[in-house]
């Protein structure tokens, strides 16, 4: 292992892949990316890898609007030689309450002035774009076309590959166990592997920035709280969008192999960063399932898994340095959305990092928000 | 081609009762108690579905319902372990296309 870097990138997910890949690209040298597992193994690979610009936050809408537009031709500009499985058949977000529906034309409006094209349907449309939907629960559906899902392994992959191209030195089975500081100044980096001296460490560590932050004796307003997702046996394609209802609590797919994956929250998830599973959530995400896309019964599920959603106090992403550390920038607190905004957050992070103008404005992301008090929550989160 | 073991030195096999099913639209029989894919590779049928991609034969393959290789449409329903379900009366058993449409 080296023993010095320009940067070292603690995570390799998505986020970590794209931050490594878009400094290499911008022409910086001696990368170092760690990763405690192998490429994608926390949340990044765990997740329904949906990509929705239907948000009800400013910054959401238009972090996950720059990744979208990313994602259209990231085959090509990440030179992969493997399908990344991107099917854009839209979202589709189904409102059961008066209070959704409401939220639903405010968010479709705001989608709309930052030109996402969403649309505010009735139920019948709904029907149309999904015919094997059962609407009897909800009132109205707000359908923007051009989001969808990937497959999420292939697209890091091809982050993390188009990187080690351009140089970037990736150590996976690397666990990062101290990070080094002085004066207030980043030093180096502690790994199972060996140290490494740097001034300059990202932390994009999802489910463990946390866990991180404690290292550099930083206290983040991050933690991570566990989300479960299964896959049914495949099937022929029958729902082309992604089903989603925050007041079910559900989000739902068929992927292009045609297996469907579904997750949702729950009450009382645990904190605890174990990848645990459990025969409630089972219960009722078929439950829930069923009552919204009854033809499902007739396929079976598979297995269950859990990955780990990084929430931050307004479930907006954290992006930007910090300013009792210098040297650690953050990449963290994507509250469930980290792998949709992971094309954005590579080139972001990349030239905040360089000192470059970023290509959206960041700074309503940076820590310092949670302190000045100018909060406004995103609604519309599963 | 008959596969069934009619008779065995160490085990007793008893007669059982007949029973009438259909296999792409052709009759066939089996006997009660046995599996649908039992039945029939007895019969002759050791093809039972198709891999996805390129459409290589599938036949008994686990035989304990786990491999999907035996995947079959039963009575309009797709994707039946055809290795582990009984065979019933008038049956009607058929190849199936690609993954099994649900709807």
């Amino acid at each position: 292992m080296v023993s010095n870097a320009e940067i070292v990138i603690i995570g390799g997910g998505i986020s970590g892949c794209a931050i490594a890949y878009n400094l290499a690209k911008k022409g910086m040298k001696n990368i170092v990316l760690l990763e405690k597992d192998y490429i994608a193994s926390g949340a990044t690979g765990r997740c329904g890898a949906g990509i929705r610009q239907q948000w009800a936050a400013e910054m959401n809408c238009q972090v996950a609007k720059l990744s979208r537009e990313f994602f259209e031709t990231a085959e090509e500009t990440l030179g992969y030689d493997h399908d990344i499985e991107f099917k854009q058949k839209g979202y589709l977000i189904l409102a059961a309450t008066e209070e959704e529906d409401k939220q639903s034309k405010e968010n479709v409006a705001l989608q709309n002035s930052l030109g996402i094209d969403s649309r505010y349907i009735s139920l019948e449309e709904a029907k149309k774009i999904v015919p094997i939907l059962n609407t009897t629960d909800f009132i109205s559906a707000t359908y923007c076309k051009d989001d969808g899902h990937l497959n999420p392994w292939h697209t890091t992959l091809a982050f993390a590959k188009a990187a080690e191209r351009l140089g970037v030195k990736i150590y996976t089975h690397t666990e990062v166990t101290g990070i080094d500081h002085q004066n207030e100044k980043i030093i180096g980096v502690q790994s199972n592997k060996g140290y490494i001296q740097t001034d300059k460490v990202v932390n994009a560590a999802g489910g463990h920035a946390q866990v991180i932050g404690e290292m550099a004796g930083i206290e983040l307003p991050v933690y991570s709280e566990r989300r479960q997702i299964l896959v049914t046996e495949p099937v022929a394609p029958i729902l082309d969008p992604m089903v989603i209802s925050f007041s079910k609590d559900i989000y739902c797919q068929q992927v292009p192999h045609g297996a469907f994956i579904m997750g949702r929250g729950g009450e009382n998830e645990p904190r605890d960063l174990k990848h645990s599973t459990s025969w409630d959530f089972l219960e009722k995400m078929t439950e829930t399932a069923l009552s919204i896309l009854p033809d499902l019964k007739n396929t079976r599920v598979l297995r269950q898994w859990s990955g780990m959603y990084n929430f931050s106090p307004d479930k907006q992403p954290i992006y930007g340095d910090v300013p009792e550390l210098k040297g650690l920038y953050l990449a963290i607190g994507f509250s469930g959305h980290g792998f949709m905004f992971g094309p954005a957050t590579g080139l972001l992070m990349a030239e905040f990092i360089l000192g470059e103008k970023t290509t959206i404005p960041i700074d309503k992301l940076h820590i310092s928000r949670f302190e000045k008090g100018e909060l406004i929550e995103e609604a519309s989160v599963v | 081609m008959n596969q069934r073991i009619n008779k065995h030195p160490i085990i007793d096999i008893p007669l059982r009762q007949k029973i009438k099913f259909f296999y792409n639209g052709k009759e066939f029989f089996g006997f009660e108690g046995e599996t649908i894919a039992s039945a029939l590779h007895a019969a002759g049928i050791t093809k039972l579905s198709e891999s996805i991609k390129h459409h290589r034969p599938r036949g008994f393959y686990c035989a304990i319902g786990n491999c999907s290789s035996c995947f079959m449409r039963v009575d309009g329903k797709p994707n039946v372990k055809t290795c582990v379900e009984p065979l019933r009366e008038n049956m009607v058993v058929e190849n199936q296309e690609g993954r099994g449409s649900i709807i």
